[in-house]
């Protein structure tokens, strides 16, 4: 018996002192996110976008140096990824939040899996990956940051900002609902997005109503503007003093479903 | 009113325009075609977790069957009770252990594991506890998984359950063999009590050298306070006997045991 017993304690020293090891990377992970972020904050202060992306991407390379050192401690240890896997997981979540963020920024469209993986260098390993539900825990943690930025964005005056948000945004949550999620991080995480999605609806809706949008990409259906224009017009034949006094005209239009209509009568109302 | 047709023009022509729904469109079949392998992913994932949960509470429930069967024993039926025994823990190892270890390749053995654990578990106590009573040693992890080697299908790495679950059987073992210890003494088997009472203390204190070191060792803490608890239990009752229990020798051996000077009360059975 005792023999059995001193083999397990020099076998779990083992593990703990890889354990050890890890954490120390981990440790190392976490400050160069915390760089990271404190990099793309400035994006909220709408500071030359460049500038602050490249200092940004710097510490790509060296988070994927540190994932390089995990591969390598993990490479004699097969099948284990997942014993340690708690002890980056939440570090590899914000990662791919920020690294999802940038691309975002610069191209507009959502960092997929495969290429959040070659981005930190984690395609390379057999067995050492990004795992998939970190993955999207991590897009889920970047929609988060999504309402702040428009927010701040308008404010220094990017008026057409809240549209294109709310289009990216509204294919994510539609993209997420596909997924059959069980009761646990990611499904608590992507319940949260609802929000943010509400929160950018609200921007979206008070830009849009003000007519503060700029005069955006202009190969517009050349019959929607004059059906919107005989609309106009036939409200104004119906209510006359409503439309020019703020009455229920723009009520009437919203009803009917005409929300341009509405959002005209609206905003003539709002200059009176 | 002058502002009117201006108006109309500029909000008509926020709306999205044909050429940013195209680019719209080619965007969304990416993520669309990405999510529907995260969907794929998930699902298998999700399945095979259901179906290790599954397995994990057959192998539990049949390995409860086994250690009431030891339960079972008193002096006259020991053999037949545990020929009964191992016969039901070897359908056990072959018919559900079995199912375990054609889920678990790979990674898959660490990241399912919470889903398996307490099968596994329960599984080594109802092993241990057998072999124990066949022969009053402990059995080794290196026995349990020789054992399950033929199990395995040879073109994969085999299957071998880890040193976590081995110990956190154990000290589940001993749980068992408190109720077993206080059966023995209603029996009359003062002798056979008191070797169960050296084992179990032997358990403990290797144990307590091993739990620091463990990976999360919150679950194993807890278990090491039960573990005290009947180590402390069997001790009174080996005590109990050993102080009174001269004053009733004739009752004990006889064949209606009279437990009242044991003081059976102080112990939940």
């Amino acid at each position: 018996m005792e023999k059995q017993f001193n083999e397990f304690s020099i076998k779990l020293e083992e593990s703990g002192n890889l354990r050890e090891k890890i954490r120390a990377v981990s440790m190392e992970m976490e400050s160069a996110i915390r760089i990271m972020q404190s990099g793309l904050l400035m994006v909220h202060q709408s500071r030359p976008m460049p500038e602050v992306l490249e200092k940004a991407k710097f510490q790509i390379d060296v988070l994927k140096k540190l994932y390089g050192v995990l591969a390598d401690i993990l490479k004699d240890f097969p099948g284990q990824y997942y014993r340690y896997h708690g002890d980056w997981k939440s570090s590899t979540q914000t990662v791919v939040s920020l690294v999802a963020f940038l691309h975002w920024l610069e191209t507009g469209d959502l960092l997929m899996h495969s290429e959040a993986e070659e981005k930190l260098g984690l395609g390379s390993y057999s067995e050492f990956g990004l795992d998939i539900e970190d993955y999207l825990i991590g897009i889920c943690l970047m929609s988060n940051d999504l309402p702040r930025y428009v927010v701040n964005q308008v404010t220094a005056g990017d008026y057409d900002c809240p549209r294109k948000v709310l289009k990216f945004l509204t294919d994510l949550h539609a993209a997420f609902r596909m997924l059959n999620l069980r009761n646990d991080l990611l499904r608590k995480k992507f319940d949260g997005m609802k929000y943010d999605l509400r929160r950018v609806e609200e921007v979206f809706y008070d830009v849009k109503i003000r007519g503060l949008m700029t005069i955006g990409d202009s190969t517009e259906d050349p019959g929607r503007e004059a059906k919107v224009g005989a609309m106009v017009i036939f409200f104004l034949s119906l209510f006359p003093e409503d439309v020019l006094h703020g009455g229920g005209a723009h009520q009437q239009a919203k009803k009917l479903g005409v929300f341009e209509v509405a959002l005209i009568f609206n905003s003539w109302s709002n200059h009176q | 009113m002058a502002s009117k047709p201006h108006r109309v023009h500029h909000i008509a022509e926020t709306s999205p325009s044909n050429s940013a729904k195209k680019a719209k469109k080619i965007t969304t079949t990416t993520m669309k075609e990405g999510f529907e392998k995260y969907t794929q992913y998930l699902n298998e994932m999700n399945d095979k977790r259901e179906r290790l949960v599954k397995a994990s509470r057959d192998i539990t429930i049949n390995s409860k069957k086994v250690i009431f069967q030891v339960h079972r024993i008193n002096k006259h039926n020991k053999d037949e009770v545990l020929e009964k025994a191992e016969k039901d823990l070897a359908n056990v190892t072959n018919q559900y252990i079995a199912r375990l270890l054609k889920e678990l390749q790979g990674t898959d053995f660490w990241k399912l594991r919470r889903a398996y654990s307490p099968g596994v578990q329960e599984y080594i106590e109802a092993a241990t506890l057998c072999k124990f009573c066949t022969t009053g040693t402990l059995l080794t992890l290196v026995e349990i998984n020789t054992n399950l080697l033929p199990l395995s299908d040879p073109s994969h790495e085999p299957f071998q359950i880890n040193v976590l679950d081995y110990l956190l059987g154990v000290a589940d073992l001993t749980g068992e063999l408190m109720r077993l210890a206080i059966g023995r003494i209603s029996d009359g088997e003062l002798e056979y009590a008191e070797k169960i009472c050296q084992f179990v203390r032997d358990i403990y204190r290797e144990l307590t050298l091993v739990v620091p070191h463990m990976d999360d060792n919150f679950e194993m803490k807890k278990k090491m306070e039960t573990m005290l608890q009947s180590v402390v239990k069997i001790e009174n009752a080996c005590f109990s006997v050993h102080v009174r229990g001269s004053e009733y020798m004739p009752l004990l051996g006889s064949s209606e045991p009279n437990f009242s000077f044991l003081g059976v009360t102080d112990f939940e059975l």
